[in-house]
């Protein structure tokens, strides 16, 4: 009796992997797929361009760990680094505070244009880049913002204001009125509410809008490439494309470039993948 | 000392067909707790919201001892109010929670770790100061509401539903305790529920609404046992009130109400209040407590014939759901045991001194004059 009884659930085990068999080879195609360029580049980043050029799928023996310090030296790209840093940082932080405020005004009040005003800042998700970049362009260089680092940050925050809007009025609008009732009521005013109770409870939402502009940005080419010209006002993406000439491709370079751009968003992700998670669903909601 | 009076209120949201409370007037005196009652869109929550400053008033006026406070911002009118989903702050502790609402009128800090601890002491918050509200059950949470109400010291409550949230056993303790709590602090109480049990056994007065108007203002069991109109005597009490159509007539003997199967004298009214109404319609309303299985030769009960439809066993009572000669349907609550069942003819008893009548039209209660 035993005996049939640990042969049956042997057999139910073995059922068990062989289903969940598809799914697993599945994950490992797409692992493979998704992965496996960001493993190559990685190696590539530590080995010269002639030795990519040699043997391009090769091990990096011996590793150039020196091509980082040239990169960011020689190369320029920490001037780079940091011009995406100072971009995307204020894009980003202005987003926050402008979008933030936006979400809040459009989920808990009612007013006169409210619907406009909202129809306004959401069609904006609508309109691809490239409709939007000759208009842009015109408009910076009216105003003496063309090429400039300030300009380029204005472009970002219109941009991406939209979709950090619908995000946080999603959530916010979910958080209920009694809490803000019962906070007037005690004798905050409204900016008070805003920054004791809204920004607290909605910091997930925050967070997220955070992280996704971050990301969003920091990859941004389109408006880079139109809207800057000086090379010591380059972002990281144009500093990579630097080194397409017409007549020669210096692969290694630009492989260690990319792991430089790459890896603040890696690290972000990395450490925060669980509230962008729970921000994104938590905002879905409406 | 904190007289509340509200002078035909008025309010009409912005793209509504009619008033959602309609001409409203009410004086809770001070330290009094009252209640009002109604069904769900009656307009008690629109009332209690004007009265706290949350929504503005389309006409009338709210006084607090003689002073209006029709443009008084919510935060200066001195009152706290209890909402039905506690709107506790989920980022905060409850002790940060209790004493949120002092911070902001500069209260000085011992001064509000004084008051919290108080509060905290007398409703049995102490060992959770330091939780947040996720980490609560629903009892204390609400604890912590009526706490945070408490702490500020103000010169009204109002009560929005507080209870709704609770499980049936968890909201008789709660109320008890929120009676007990309003006696002890004294402070002049407005409690909106669409519970009766609620209203009949916490209110020192309860105002009934029904579409945005008041009904009927009193004590429980004064409104109970004298309804206004049809509205109020089906409302309150459960089962509710028996309505029947019949006759009202002028015999020897006095004024009659004749329903088929049945005539019933009525006493203790004025002829005059009658007169129009003699050989002509009226609505005769019995309560289910009020029908009796047997007629003890009591001069006051008189048969009234039905048939059985269903007996629902209580354990502590018994209720027949009957139907009357008329083909209406009527609720009889009898005692613990009945030896009815469905389909058997009940000559039942109806104490004719406890007979309401009503006019057809208006539905209002024909008054008694003794």
């Amino acid at each position: 009796m035993a005996a049939r009884l640990g042969r049956h659930h042997a057999i139910e085990l073995w059922l068990g992997h062989l289903r969940r068999t598809p799914l697993l080879l599945f994950l490992i195609l797409y692992t493979v797929v998704t992965g496996g360029p960001f493993l190559w580049v990685a190696m590539m980043s530590i080995r010269t361009t002639p030795e990519i050029f040699n043997d391009p799928y090769g091990l990096p023996v011996p590793a150039h760990w020196g091509k980082f310090a040239d990169a960011w030296t020689i190369s320029k790209y920490g001037t780079y680094f940091w011009n995406s840093l100072i971009v995307v940082g204020c894009a980003v932080a202005l987003l926050t505070i402008i979008g933030s405020m936006a979400a809040h005004c459009l989920a808990r009040y009612r007013f006169r244009g409210s619907r406009f005003v909202r129809v306004a800042i959401l069609s904006g998700m609508i309109l691809p880049p490239q409709l939007l970049i000759l208009s842009l362009f015109q408009i910076l260089l009216q105003f003496g913002l063309y090429n400039s680092l300030p300009g380029l940050i204005i472009a970002y925050v219109s941009t991406q204001l939209a979709m950090t809007v619908y995000i946080l009025e999603g959530f916010f609008a979910q958080l209920p009125q009694d809490l803000f009732d019962a906070a007037r009521m005690d004798g905050y005013s409204e900016f008070e509410i805003f920054w004791r109770i809204t920004l607290p409870i909605g910091m997930p939402a925050v967070f997220t809008t955070i992280i996704l502009n971050f990301i969003i940005l920091w990859n941004e080419f389109l408006y880079a490439i139109v809207l800057l010209t000086d090379d010591d006002k380059r972002t990281l993406p144009l500093g990579i494309m630097h080194f397409m000439g017409a007549h020669q491709l210096d692969v290694g370079m630009i492989a260690t470039g990319l792991m430089i751009s790459i890896a603040p968003v890696i690290l972000m992700y990395a450490f925060f993948s669980d509230i962008l998670i729970k921000g994104m669903t938590a905002g879905a909601v409406r | 000392m904190a007289v509340v009076t509200i002078d035909k209120l008025r309010k009409r949201y912005d793209g509504a067909a009619e008033d959602s409370v309609k001409d409203m007037t009410l004086t809770v005196a001070d330290g009094e707790f009252m209640v009002l009652l109604g069904p769900s869109g009656c307009g008690k929550s629109s009332a209690l919201r004007m009265i706290a400053g949350l929504e503005s008033i389309t006409s009338g006026a709210v006084a607090i001892d003689g002073r209006p406070i029709n443009h008084v911002p919510a935060k200066d009118r001195d009152i706290a109010m209890v909402f039905q989903s506690y709107a506790l702050y989920p980022h905060m502790t409850v002790a940060e929670n209790l004493a949120f609402g002092l911070r902001r009128r500069s209260v000085p800090a011992p001064e509000i770790d004084r008051r919290v601890k108080d509060v905290a002491a007398r409703l049995g918050l102490a060992p959770y100061l330091a939780r947040k509200p996720h980490a609560l059950s629903g009892g204390q949470r609400q604890r912590v509401a009526l706490g945070r109400a408490i702490v500020r010291d103000p010169k009204v409550f109002l009560f929005d539903e507080p209870l709704s949230n609770l499980d049936a056993a968890l909201r008789v303790t709660t109320r008890n305790e929120l009676v007990k709590q309003q006696h002890e602090l004294g402070t002049t109480t407005i409690y909106v529920t669409h519970d009766q049990v609620e209203a009949m056994t916490m209110g020192d007065r309860i105002c009934i609404m029904d579409g945005g108007a008041v009904v009927q203002i009193g004590r429980p069991l004064e409104v109970y046992r004298n309804p206004a109109n049809t509205f109020v005597a089906r409302f309150l009490g459960n089962p509710p009130m028996n309505l029947l159509a019949a006759t009202l007539a002028w015999e020897e003997s006095g004024h009659v109400v004749r329903v088929p199967g049945g005539r019933y004298p009525v006493e203790g009214y004025a002829p005059e209040d009658l007169a129009r109404f003699i050989n002509g319609p009226v609505t005769l309303g019995v309560r289910p407590e009020d029908l009796y299985e047997s007629g003890s030769g009591a001069p006051h009960l008189a048969p009234i014939r039905t048939r059985v439809v269903t007996v629902e066993l209580l354990g502590a009572e018994t209720l027949l759901i009957l139907t009357a000669e008329t083909g209406e349907e009527i609720v009889a609550r009898i005692g613990r045991d009945s030896a009815s069942h469905p389909g058997d003819i009940a000559d039942l008893f109806l104490d004719t001194t406890k007979i309401h009548l009503f006019d057809p039209v208006t539905t209002k209660v024909i008054p008694r004059s003794r």
